[in-house]
């Protein structure tokens, strides 16, 4: 069986890697900047473009597997950076493209919600990682034990509602700061901190319970 | 802050979720910027990425089945009185499986005034062709009460589910997908899995083992639940949260 047996031809490039594919340079060497890099597309240069494109598809797949579109990231993406390219006036410097891409990612896996009524759940992956050392013989205990960890902390998440998961998905598994959060989720960063704190509230309620369930049946 | 390890624990979540290798769309985005004028056409898979993330989902919940470590990660999961069992389904089911202890059919309304916790019945689904109480206490109350539809092929089990378990799965080959009705969490078995039920004293009742069809498992506070019989994760909690 296969994760993801589709069009597997379509991946092969190193998204990325913005050198790996003939990325841009500037005369007198080394590779374009963010700033530049948007200031050459706002005039209308593909080149440019594709640099950025290179460079945030990874991160932009992530975000909007991570904020549930599942298999539909490719076109998420695919339509966030057409849609990035169509408004690249309005990113008022170049330092702001990602946040401001990724922005318009999680309104594109948003539309994508809206149009098909679902998200895709978190899913952990298979088992722990071939990198985690396994030391002496209490090392698979443990790892049995953070392993159920990560399933009750991915299970209380998917209990959240769409708006207090979005913003903990935004904040920590991607790393945005409480300012990109606040753009990507399109409110002020007053509601992104007082959203995460009820949402951190509200995460450790659910898992609370959890184990005072397996506690009362011991 | 007391939620420092929380935020450090999702920090580190994120390496453990299933995302798929980002695509390189240079080209594709480059086509259809520089060419506007032609019509944008997106490609539009969502059964097939319904179906493949199914797979994935049963994959994903899976623990690694050969090392030391597999062992340990033979984890038992429980949820809304049910024990979700990831290790391997070794056993072979009796073939005329038993059905539960002391089972009989009644009315709806008699169900009612026997059973000790709330019996709901989904708007969606109507009012049941058959109702079954089973494994009754020495007042008559049922343990458990079973209410049938479309023949016997959809089942809705509904039990206490807050101290004790009532049923085993294994769910190895199948997987289970977290999702939510309502307010409160829910889990999906989303392929055919063994079942047996677990009686007053704790012990799994391996002669009524029996293969069952994807189900969906919830609990509120009035009592737990399993829907059995539902092709989808969205019709059967469509009719989880129909259920008053």
């Amino acid at each position: 069986m296969h994760l993801h047996p589709v069009d597997t031809a379509r991946r092969t490039g190193v998204p990325g890697n913005p050198l790996a594919g003939g990325g841009v340079y500037r005369v007198g060497g080394g590779a374009l900047d963010d700033a530049e890099a948007v200031a050459l597309a706002q005039r209308g240069d593909l080149d440019a473009y594709e640099h950025l494109v290179g460079k945030y598809t990874a991160a932009a797949h992530r975000a909007a597997a991570l904020l549930g579109a599942g298999d539909d990231a490719d076109d998420v993406v695919q339509e966030a950076f057409v849609k990035a390219y169509r408004k690249l006036r309005l990113c008022r410097t170049g330092d702001t493209f990602r946040p401001w891409l990724l922005a318009i990612v999680a309104n594109e896996t948003r539309n994508l919600h809206r149009s098909r009524r679902r998200r895709d759940a978190l899913v952990l992956k298979a088992s722990a990682r071939a990198g985690e050392p396994v030391t002496g013989p209490d090392e698979p205990a443990a790892a049995a034990l953070a392993a159920e960890r990560r399933q009750q902390l991915t299970a209380a998440l998917g209990t959240l509602d769409d708006l207090h998961r979005d913003v903990l998905i935004c904040r920590y598994l991607l790393d945005l700061s409480e300012q990109e959060t606040a753009d990507a989720l399109g409110c002020s960063r007053g509601t992104v901190k007082s959203r995460t704190f009820r949402a951190l509230g509200r995460l450790r309620t659910r898992l609370d319970a959890g184990r005072r369930e397996e506690v009362d049946r011991a | 802050m007391p939620d420092d390890d929380l935020v450090r624990e999702l920090r580190e979540l994120g390496a453990h979720l299933v995302t798929a290798p980002a695509p390189d769309l240079r080209a594709a985005v480059r086509e259809r910027i520089s060419a506007r004028s032609r019509p944008v056409l997106l490609s539009r898979r969502w059964l097939a990425a319904a179906a493949v993330l199914l797979v994935a989902a049963l994959i994903a919940i899976v623990p690694p089945t050969r090392t030391a470590v597999a062992e340990a990660a033979t984890a038992v999961l429980r949820f809304a009185g049910i024990e979700l069992d990831s290790g391997p389904a070794d056993e072979t089911l009796p073939a005329t499986p038993s059905p539960l202890p002391g089972v009989r059919s009644t009315s709806l309304d008699q169900a009612r005034r026997l059973a000790r916790f709330r019996i709901a019945v989904p708007a969606r689904l109507g009012e049941p062709e058959t109702v079954e109480v089973a494994d009754p206490d020495a007042t008559g109350a049922p343990r458990v009460v079973t209410l049938l539809y479309r023949n016997g092929t959809i089942r809705l089990d509904e039990f206490d589910g807050r101290f004790e378990p009532y049923f085993a799965k294994r769910i190895a080959a199948a997987g289970v997908v977290f999702t939510s009705v309502g307010d409160e969490m829910a889990a999906w078995v989303p392929a055919p899995h063994p079942v047996s039920y677990i009686d007053r004293d704790g012990v799994r009742r391996e002669q009524t083992a029996r293969l069952a069809g994807s189900t969906l498992i919830w609990q509120t506070p009035g009592g737990a639940y399993r829907l059995e019989g539902i092709a989808t994760v969205e019709e059967a909690t469509a009719i989880a949260s129909s259920t008053g």
